[in-house]
């Protein structure tokens, strides 16, 4: 029992987020503001990518900065995170980004790369 | 360092307290979420590779997600597609509405929005099935080739089409349908899973458990995995769709 004694003042961190009807208004139309953002950039993804006829290469860079858009949204207020410690947002956010830009990089480097490879070197072995 | 820092930055990582603020369910979550982000980011990093190899060969998705449900012949690209994740995204909506009446003790209103969010979460599954067939099948899709390479043989057949995991109609590259059934059916079987787990969250908030608990901390959690899954959605539906 000694070991639960210990713990007793521990803070009841399941209820921190509990508040009342007025703060609830106020997160409310947060919400909703939040989700009519993300239902435009929707839209506008789907017009660019059905209609409009831009560069390729600029139309790559808005729908990856759209989505980076929406996933920011989806995250710091859909999941919170954005109410969390400074501490948390670090130790679940650096890790993550730290490994996958790394990973996109080599990916799509060493894609293209194998592509100008594909088309320069395998007629070389082949006759 | 101040003094002031100091203290406080003992007081946090001490013990007796946890550092982060947060309950040990909800920070587990978000560890299991960041392993499962690294999964669906392995994913769509080996797909921008061949994609990126096979740069000239690849399929429109323009031309092969051209149906909508009801209106077959017409060429509507993208469009379900763009219906699917607005239902993803609504469905995101309602469930933090659920999570912040959850926050007021209101089992009531909890309970409607979850019902909305599971709504939401069947409808996506039933039309990825719906897009999965036509996938498949290989109607009403505007690329369609008519011969394909197998064992090293080039075969023409005037009635191919569709798609599985070794040939498709809509590029020479087996690849393209392979990506196409293993991301989006990853991510199919992730929506699937986060419906049930809302069922059970349901059941559980209409049997009064959260009630007794004095909290609704569970829905939050819930909350935090369906929130995962819209999330990949919208990394799926750029990568995989638009680009």
């Amino acid at each position: 029992m000694d070991f639960f004694e210990e713990y007793k003042g521990y803070p009841n961190y399941e209820k921190a987020a509990i508040h009342d009807e007025a703060h609830g208004k106020v997160v409310r139309k947060k919400l909703w503001m939040v989700f009519w953002i993300m239902l435009s950039i929707t839209i506008v993804e789907l017009i660019i990518g059905a209609k409009v006829t831009m560069g390729e290469i600029n139309k790559e860079y808005v729908f990856i900065f759209l989505t980076v858009v929406k996933a920011f949204f989806i995250v710091w207020i859909f999941m919170h995170l954005g109410d969390e410690k400074r501490a948390m947002k670090y130790a679940l956010i650096a890790p993550y980004a730290l490994f996958i830009f790394y990973l996109a990089f080599m990916c799509i480097t060493e894609g293209a790369y194998s592509l100008v490879v594909r088309d320069a070197l395998i007629p070389m072995v082949l006759h | 360092m101040s003094n002031q820092a100091a203290i406080s930055l003992r007081k946090d990582w001490d013990g007796g307290t946890s550092p982060f603020g947060v309950s040990y369910g909800k920070l587990f979550m978000w560890f299991f979420l960041v392993s499962d982000a690294l999964t669906f980011s392995s994913l769509l990093c080996a797909y921008g590779f061949m994609r990126h190899k096979f740069a000239g060969d690849w399929a429109h998705p323009n031309d092969v997600f051209t149906h909508f449900p009801f209106m077959e012949g017409k060429n509507l690209p993208l469009a379900y597609v763009g219906f699917m994740t607005f239902d993803l995204i609504m469905s995101s909506v309602t469930m933090v509405l659920a999570v912040e009446a959850g926050h007021r003790l209101k089992k009531k209103a909890v309970a409607i929005w979850l019902f909305l969010t599971i709504i939401g979460g069947f409808i996506f599954v039933g039309s990825q099935c719906w897009e999965w067939y036509h996938f498949i099948t290989g109607e009403e899709s505007h690329q369609v080739f008519r011969d394909y390479w197998m064992n090293g043989k080039h075969i023409i057949d005037p009635h191919f089409q569709g798609a599985n995991l070794v040939v498709n109609a809509y590029t020479q590259l087996p690849t393209f349908g392979d990506f196409f059934f293993c991301i989006t059916g990853f991510h199919g079987f992730h929506v699937f899973s986060g419906v049930i787990i809302n069922i059970v969250m349901l059941i559980m908030v209409l049997n009064g458990v959260m009630a007794k608990r004095g909290h609704y901390e569970m829905i939050e959690k819930a909350g935090l995995y369906w929130h995962f899954v819209d999330l990949v959605w919208v990394f799926v539906f750029t990568f995989f769709y638009l680009l």
